[in-house]
């Protein structure tokens, strides 16, 4: 515990470190949180040229209008929302316009009513289609949803697997004001990852090779426990590191959304986000899963960060390393079989949160499984891997 | 105790750092002296059980260094030639991080600390950052560490290097009081150390241990090869060029010459008793110490 605490303290007292971390919080907080919700995507829109600032009282005003229209989503809510909509745009109510959840009903008519969209107009679906055409939206998602399915490629077993996963799926849906849940789910929480990652880059990769820069690797490998206890703590002070920044990250963040937008449709589904997602997940669901994705993938990444720290005695070196199995797999997923796509999706961070609006599968062994079940699993047998294998790096006498 | 090297053997893409090297050491201070690349560093990282031995074996009463691992290490007190440090760190933060490698227990590792701050003369900076320490103080700090698990075998690699006079006198004091019962090793270039201190000399070139025993033996074994001339002042350089001149100083208007050879290098020419420095110069004619 005493190499734990002692290896702890020398990983915070560096600068880098420090100053990459509270980069991160106020990246994350503030302008992927407080800013995001008061200003840039849930402040009222000004013009073409961006927000006002008045985010706190816009999302209250939008979340009471939306009321109206709860608890549940169906053919005759949906009527009525694109006729409100329709009517204060005659009435050139501006503000009533506002208040209502426009986008989100425009991706709802355009998944289900595809047929009623008029080509050549430069108009929200909202506000030209006719209320009376809406009718069996329920019917209609399950055609679109196989649709797409047909059009995907997605057959035979793998198809039955997705549908069997929809059947899960309760209609006709609750409904609340949606808008802000799109935000945090869609948005916010899938983009965390990256920043993260480059902080533990900064952060992890002088782990070990940074005792080499310093002269001190030498020294610790002499002293009695500088082999593989010191290399079993220093790992484990690299997988509490993580789990400190993401908490940093999180309770924040999570403290932030409940000021902004509060419990309410915690319990809505999230095919009011996207209306083909086949997850029987509700928001509250899906945002556990999402910074489980994001912790679990971040303590994978790290893990692979700190194996290449302890292959390399250059820091630099292992700073280059750490960013390339960043960046890489951007580049590479490209040029690969759509299969081979999802299955470099399973390394630590290189897949989505976003995946649980999507119907990606993998075949594991013969068996389906939906991607983002296996996503938080695989970033597992990253750390179960890598751990081992950097104590052993670090470990022995040295070569050269 | 007995600590043994076997056929040590260390190479590097064909060159060989330290070449089939046996020797016996018995508690007493060692000093190893060499040229630069003479494979000083190489043999001491070998016995610290951190570099792996091409061939060969270190050996602990008999037991391979390698295999006691852990109980090695914690016999083991260290100070590399490019002795690590964390810049930001301070000089009690360091020790107490260095004394929980060693596995020193937090009470013993802060009393224990503490001393040997105080013994390097380091105990008024305790609290200062180590980059703000002078390269004597960065040093002397390395020693403190080095020693701070009361070890058995002691490597100091190069520990005066940085050292003011007086603060090499301290070292050699704490040295000499510490070493009873105990191995030390050290390396340095600067042979006056050694002479101060060890009790035998391992004289090492071209990764072989090419003489060793007390500073009498050694001396013996250059006697007769040290000699003093007196020539012009602007035959010097000539001198310089030809032969390995140890010192030269001047005494009226001419100038004395120290010179190590096998033969008299004139017909004026004075033998004189030897020292440790002349020595090295024998073995390592293209350098002054």
């Amino acid at each position: 515990m005493d190499l734990f605490c002692v290896e702890h303290k020398k990983l915070w007292s560096r600068g880098s470190v420090k100053i990459s971390v509270l980069l991160c919080i106020i990246y994350i907080v503030v302008f992927g949180g407080i800013l995001q919700y008061q200003w840039l995507t849930l402040g009222s829109s000004k013009d073409i040229t961006g927000s006002h600032f008045d985010g706190y009282e816009y999302i209250r005003e939008r979340q009471e209008y939306a009321k109206r229209y709860e608890p549940l989503l169906t053919v005759d809510t949906l009527s009525e929302m694109v006729s409100d909509y329709q009517r204060a745009g005659k009435n050139g109510d501006d503000k009533e316009l506002k208040k209502t959840d426009w986008s989100v009903i425009s991706s709802w008519l355009q998944t289900l009513y595809p047929e009623l969209q008029r080509p050549v107009i430069y108009q929200l679906m909202v506000g030209y289609v006719d209320a009376s055409a809406l009718t069996d939206m329920y019917a209609r998602r399950q055609t679109a949803i196989e649709t797409y399915m047909d059009a995907s490629g997605i057959k035979g077993r793998e198809k039955d697997y997705l549908l069997s996963m929809n059947a899960k799926v309760d209609t006709p849906f609750s409904y609340t004001w949606t808008e802000g849940w799109r935000t945090v789910l869609a948005s916010l929480i899938p983009d965390y990852g990256m920043i993260i990652a480059i902080v533990i880059i900064v952060s992890l990769a002088p782990l070990f090779s940074g005792e080499w820069r310093d002269g001190t690797g030498t020294m610790i490998l002499s002293t009695k426990d500088g082999w593989r206890k010191d290399a079993v703590a220093k790992m484990g002070v690299g997988l509490a590191f993580t789990t400190e920044v993401f908490t940093l990250v999180a309770v924040p963040s999570i403290i932030v959304q409940m000021v902004f937008l509060g419990l309410s449709g915690w319990d809505t589904p999230i095919q009011c986000i996207k209306m083909l997602a086949i997850a029987p997940m509700n928001m509250a669901q899906a945002e556990i899963y999402e910074y489980l994705f994001l912790f679990i993938g971040i303590t994978g990444f790290a893990s692979v960060v700190m194996l290449i720290s302890s292959f390399f005695k250059s820091d630099r070196l292992a700073m280059m390393g750490g960013f390339a199995i960043l960046i890489a797999p951007m580049f590479i997923a490209g040029h690969l079989p759509y299969r081979a796509q999802l299955t470099l999706d399973l390394f630590p961070l290189v897949g989505n949160a976003g995946d649980i609006f999507r119907m990606y599968t993998l075949n594991v062994f013969g068996k389906i499984v939906w991607l983002p079940y296996l996503e938080i699993v695989t970033p597992l047998l990253f750390v179960m891997i890598c751990i081992p294998i950097s104590v052993m790096r670090w470990s022995r006498m040295q070569k050269a | 105790m007995v600590l043994s090297l076997d056929r040590l053997t260390k190479t590097y893409a064909n060159k060989k750092a330290v070449d089939n090297l046996s020797i016996e050491m018995r508690p007493g201070v060692y000093g190893l002296v060499g040229g630069n690349g003479a494979g000083k560093t190489t043999l001491m990282r070998m016995i610290s059980a951190i570099l792996e031995p091409t061939s060969g074996e270190v050996l602990l009463d008999g037991k391979n260094v390698a295999d006691m691992g852990a109980d090695y290490r914690d016999m083991l007190g260290y100070l590399p030639q490019d002795f690590g440090y964390y810049p930001h760190y301070t000089a009690k933060d360091y020790l107490h991080y260095i004394a929980v490698l060693k596995g020193i227990p937090r009470r013993e590792a802060v009393s224990k600390s503490k001393h040997l701050l105080d013994e390097v003369g380091l105990s008024d900076v305790a609290n200062k950052k180590i980059r703000t320490f002078s390269g004597g103080m960065k040093q002397r700090l390395g020693i403190a560490q080095a020693i701070l698990n009361d070890p058995q075998i002691l490597i100091l690699d190069e520990p005066t290097a940085g050292l003011d006079p007086k603060e090499r006198v301290r070292f050699r004091n704490l040295i000499s009081s510490f070493a009873s019962n105990r191995i030390v090793l050290l390396s340095t270039h600067i042979v006056t150390d050694v002479e101060a201190i060890a009790d035998r000399v391992l004289v090492m070139k071209n990764g072989r241990i090419v003489s060793q025993g007390s500073i009498r033996d050694l001396l013996e074994e250059v006697e007769g090869h040290v000699w003093e001339i007196a020539v012009e002042p602007s035959e010097t350089d000539k001198w310089e060029a030809e032969t390995t001149v140890a010192n030269l100083r001047r005494e009226d208007n001419r100038t004395i010459l120290r010179i190590i050879s096998e033969d008299p290098p004139s017909d004026s020419a004075v033998s004189v008793p030897a020292t440790l420095e002349d020595l090295y110069l024998y073995h390592f004619p293209t350098e002054r110490s």
